[in-house]
């Protein structure tokens, strides 16, 4: 599985969403991703990615877009 | 056992309160990543031969609970073992004999603040975020009969009000995850720091609670057990004071 695979998953497992809703998804853009669904997405990301997530980092990931941003330039994951 | 097969933390435990909460959980049957300071050969002695007794594990992590960088090293090191935590207990606090605030300095009150609730609260974020993942576990932070009657310096007695005041926040926040979160707020405790406390003091102390005797450090640990296991599986955001009644 790709990284992109990866981070796919992460997502519409956490937040129980199909793929084509990943697209432009922010925080707090659907009910599932209010403060206790983004707990969930970062679980799922950290066991995805087998990383520890800097609380400014986990404050800062507002959207799918950025949550790629972040991954790639402070855990050198690349998509 | 009450903590059979359980996973805890517990920091600052070699000595005192937080000794007799390490040897009081390891002998309920739970491993414990055991938080000191610095190295020292008698503790290291001392937690292997309770882990052989009982037949758990206790490995030693050190960190510096004034440095939030050894904070989160810490917490790393615990996370990255994937052992899975069942249980926190912020025992770590620092106190000093007896002043008043015009006597105290603002360094002062900021040190004893980053140890007695800044740090806890920072190891709190970052291990309950695992105990978030499994939707189970228990939170205890050590307050003090200090909270309530201002029995020592400003530091101390705010810093451990104000560790009451996160514990209540934090039940609510994680209590949705199955995660609870409780306080234990000993009286005067016949420990090191304990008796950093003047004599006459003391005496005053312990002729205010009804049981006129100082506590013992493992009537301290039975309630960090008490509130860590199965038995306590339907309270959170309590304060549960050990002080021999403090009426």
């Amino acid at each position: 599985m790709t990284n992109a695979e990866k981070y796919n998953q992460a997502f519409c497992e956490a937040l129980e969403i199909a793929e084509d809703q990943l697209e432009g998804l922010e925080y707090q853009g659907i009910e599932q991703w209010d403060s206790v669904g983004h707990m969930g997405l970062i679980a799922a990301l950290e066991d995805a990615f087998d990383i520890m997530m800097d609380t400014d980092d986990i404050i800062d990931l507002s959207s799918y877009e950025k949550g790629k941003e972040i991954l790639a330039g402070n855990y050198e994951i690349a998509f | 056992m009450l903590l059979q097969g359980l996973t805890a933390v517990v920091t600052g435990c070699n000595r005192g309160i937080g000794k007799a909460i390490l040897t009081a959980m390891a002998s309920e049957g739970a491993s414990v990543f055991a938080i000191v300071r610095k190295e020292d050969p008698s503790f290291t002695e001392h937690c292997a031969s309770l882990a052989e007794a009982h037949g758990v594990e206790i490995p030693i992590v050190y960190a510096d609970f004034e440095q939030e960088d050894e904070v989160k090293a810490a917490a790393k090191q615990i996370l990255q073992s994937k052992k899975g935590v069942d249980i926190l207990v912020n025992n770590i606090g620092v106190a000093q004999p007896p002043r008043m605030l015009a006597m105290t300095n603002m360094e002062t009150i900021r040190n004893v603040f980053q140890v007695n609730l800044f740090s806890g609260i920072l190891f709190t974020q970052l291990i309950t975020k695992a105990m978030m993942r499994r939707k189970r576990g228990s939170v205890i932070f050590l307050s003090s009969s200090a909270a309530f009657d201002g029995g020592a310096n400003i530091e101390y007695s705010a810093s451990k009000a104000a560790v009451i005041g996160a514990v209540k926040r934090l039940a609510i926040e994680l209590g949705q995850f199955g995660v609870r979160v409780n306080a234990v707020a000993p009286g005067l405790t016949d420990t090191d720091m304990g008796n950093m406390t003047p004599q006459e003091d003391m005496q005053v102390a312990v002729s205010r609670n009804v049981m006129k005797r100082l506590g013992k450090p493992e009537e301290v640990a039975d309630a960090v057990v008490f509130l860590a296991s199965e038995l306590s599986r339907f309270i959170t955001g309590q304060v549960l004071r050990v002080d021999g009644g403090l009426l």
